[in-house]
């Protein structure tokens, strides 16, 4: 009964009363289902929230205006957050990186007009005396207060800021890892799959050694390699060490499917390898791989934060939330531990990492015909 | 069968080779070496060493080979059955560095490992009879998030709690400082381990409880649909032999196999944690000697993991076979 393998079978054996339905009926079939629990569609939302957060992250909380009407023509600064060479040339000239935007727009144009994000702080700076009318330097580390609702640093630099920022940091390494992986997996396993014979054995060994060592002791070996490792080599990492459990669920597959009737007939009909994989197996061998690439970008948030919070996540000024981590552990030890910076980024991976678990169990639930009714 | 687990154990002997020397083509590339590494940090200290002594020491560390004839002596030694001398400190042997951090990493891992199976059992089968009960969805549902929450964060939260705030455990450490630890009798040695081990230990069992309480639940759950439940039902047995007798038996078969791919993550999984309470084990002696490029005894360390792995699959299979009789390799 374990071979028989999840996902795509509905469309052809289950549930006469659909029988019309395609490969598109299967999807909708499983998003009905998936609709019916409650908690998969509240973690949905929070992964589209998060999403929602890490890309327009400075649009919740910056010092560089959304939008500003300055000397007669538009600009938007805030696209620096999104990297540094996106800044307007003529900003530059005016002298905006030199003193903070609220000032700066003031003195050189009254007239001026500027979109302000939700959040007056900075992920990478502490906000000095006066750059906002009313709100006093920024000291740090300081625990929560209103205007620092999650604290600062040692550096005053503000903790939501940070987190925020830091959101895009934790969603790309996971969907960046896992696309790497995806593709190795997908290859791997297909082609093991697919051919069998020598090839399945190569394969099949290949993705044994990756299983045999232990995934932190590869990652910890590879990072310590790179002289000045980023969050892109953290992620290069990740996916090339994590796609094991893809390939095995994607050799699975196509294992099975080659055996089926409707490929047997495309075959018979002249239709080439490439064609025979990618038009007739993959779209058939994708739910159980989408299962698993959602509990690998949870796994990948999760190493991240880990390698970032040993020091080894790269850039060092980069607001990851392990780095925050990082930061506040030291001072656990000491007169003034700092809890703030512990609880709230520990909290943002608990919760990163608990919705994309949620969402995959849900959707395996969802996408397995075997399980249907069962869960009571 | 014998055929069957020959060929394994060959084919597991090749994997090593080739898990070995991938990792020793990598750590042998990192950027910097021991010397340049302790020379750096000799700067300070005044004693900089002359360019003709380091290359000297160089040779006889065995640097300025080629990585590929480098592994090869590590190799022809690994089969002598000598793992090398450490490249830092006072160059003790591999194994004397590692010989005394197996037991401080094994107390830690085992006693998890027993709790969590101890626990788990109950649970899971109250978890599968009782499946649909609001007691049963509240269990599981506080399992899932635990299962989510990563351990190294858990550990951080249990360091504020307990550590920072109430101050009931220690910070860190496997035990106190050696004066006070030696002036303390037997039973308050005892006592003082005891305390440095509640927190790691806390962290390392909560997440496997709940991966294994969810395991046995749908396994329970599968087994409990069989005709043979019905059967022991309808022959009018009580519900508690029903459960304990005819369906936890046939739910043991794949926790048996649980057992054996856990056996890596007893001596592996814990680099983070031995690094966050300070435990002085394996996988902190890793992390170390990771960053002073110690080779032969990461080596050494890599040639452990790898064993394990491979000895807990082969044990997972071995297993399987002996509690299921309808297992046969042939």
């Amino acid at each position: 009964m374990k071979s028989q393998g999840a996902g795509a079978a509905a469309p052809r054996t289950g549930n006469q009363r659909k029988s019309a339905g395609r490969a598109a009926g299967y999807w909708s079939e499983v998003w009905r289902r998936y609709r019916k629990s409650r908690l998969g569609v509240l973690a949905l939302l929070m992964v589209v929230f998060l999403g929602l957060v890490a890309a327009g992250a400075p649009f919740i909380a910056g010092t560089r205006p959304i939008a500003c009407r300055y000397q007669g023509n538009w600009y938007f600064p805030c696209l620096y957050y999104y990297n540094q060479r996106w800044e307007n040339p003529v900003l530059i000239r005016e002298g905006f990186r030199r003193s903070p935007y609220p000032q700066r727009l003031r003195e050189k144009d009254p007239r001026s007009i500027a979109i302000w994000p939700l959040f007056y702080a900075d992920p990478y700076r502490r906000v000095e005396e006066g750059e906002w009318p009313g709100r006093p330097r920024d000291t740090g580390p300081s625990p929560p207060r209103l205007r620092n609702p999650f604290g600062t640093d040692d550096l005053g630099r503000d903790v939501l800021a940070r987190m925020v920022h830091g959101t895009s940091i934790a969603l790309l390494v996971g969907f960046v890892a896992m696309g790497i992986a995806a593709l190795i997996g997908l290859v791997v396993g297909g082609l093991a799959g697919y051919f069998g014979g020598w090839v399945d054995v190569v394969l099949s060994r290949l993705i044994e050694l990756v299983m045999a060592v232990p995934p932190i002791i590869l990652i910890l070996a590879l990072i310590a390699i790179l002289e000045r490792p980023t969050i892109w080599h953290t992620m290069a990492v990740i996916g090339c060490t994590r796609w094991e459990s893809i390939a095995r669920y994607a050799r699975g597959e196509f294992l099975r499917l080659k055996e089926t009737e409707f490929i047997t007939a495309a075959r018979a009909l002249g239709a080439s390898a490439p064609r025979i994989m990618f038009r007739h197996m993959l779209p058939n061998a994708l739910a159980p791989v989408v299962v698993a690439l959602t509990f690998g970008i949870a796994g990948a948030i999760l190493i991240e934060s880990g390698l970032s919070f040993l020091g080894l996540g790269g850039d060092p000024s980069a607001p990851s939330w392990g780095r925050i981590l990082n930061e506040g552990f030291p001072s656990l030890g000491g007169d003034s531990p700092q809890w703030w910076l512990i609880l709230f980024p520990g909290l943002g991976i608990f919760t990163a990492v608990l919705v994309y678990n949620l969402v995959g169990d849900t959707f395996q639930e969802a996408s397995d015909p075997r399980l249907r009714g069962s869960s009571r | 069968m014998v055929h069957y687990f020959a060929r394994r154990i060959l084919i597991g002997i090749f994997t090593l080779g080739l898990i070995t020397l991938v990792i020793y083509g990598l750590i042998r590339n990192m950027p910097g070496d021991p010397l340049a590494l302790a020379a750096l940090g000799a700067l300070d200290a005044g004693q900089q060493v002359s360019s003709v002594h380091y290359e000297a020491m160089r040779k006889e560390m065995g640097l300025d080979r080629h990585w590929m004839v480098g592994y090869f002596q590590w190799l022809s030694g690994l089969l002598q059955g000598d793992l090398g001398n450490s490249l830092v400190g006072d160059r003790m042997a591999v194994t004397a560095i590692i010989a005394p951090r197996i037991g401080p990493t094994l107390l830690l891992s085992m006693t998890s490992l027993v709790l969590a199976y101890l626990l788990s059992i109950p649970l899971g089968l109250y978890c599968g009879v009782r499946s649909g009960t609001w007691q049963e969805r509240t269990l599981t549902t506080l399992l899932y998030m635990l299962y989510s929450l990563p351990s190294f964060v858990a550990a951080l939260y249990f360091l504020i709690l307990f550590s920072v705030r109430l101050d009931w455990l220690p910070l860190s450490g496997m035990r106190s400082s050696d004066e006070v630890y030696g002036r303390l009798s037997a039973p308050g040695k005892a006592w003082d381990i005891l305390r440095h081990l509640v927190l790691p230990v806390a962290c390392s069992t909560y997440a496997s409880l709940a991966y294994y309480v969810r395991f046995i639940r749908s396994n329970l759950q599968e087994v409990i649909r069989q005709d043979y439940i019905r059967t022991a039902r309808a022959k009018g047995l009580s519900e508690r032999a029903v459960v304990l007798k005819h369906a936890f038996r046939n739910t043991l078969i794949p926790l048996v196999t649980l057992f054996g791919l856990t056996l890596t993550a007893l001596l592996s999984g814990s680099v983070i944690l031995e690094q966050i309470f300070g435990w002085p084990g394996i996988g902190r002696l890793f992390l170390d000697r990771i960053y002073q490029r110690d080779y032969p005894v990461i080596m050494g360390l890599v040639l452990l993991f790898s064993l394990l792995v491979l000895a807990g699959n082969l044990l997972a299979d071995l297993l399987y076979a002996l509690v299921d009789p309808r297992i046969s390799y042939s």
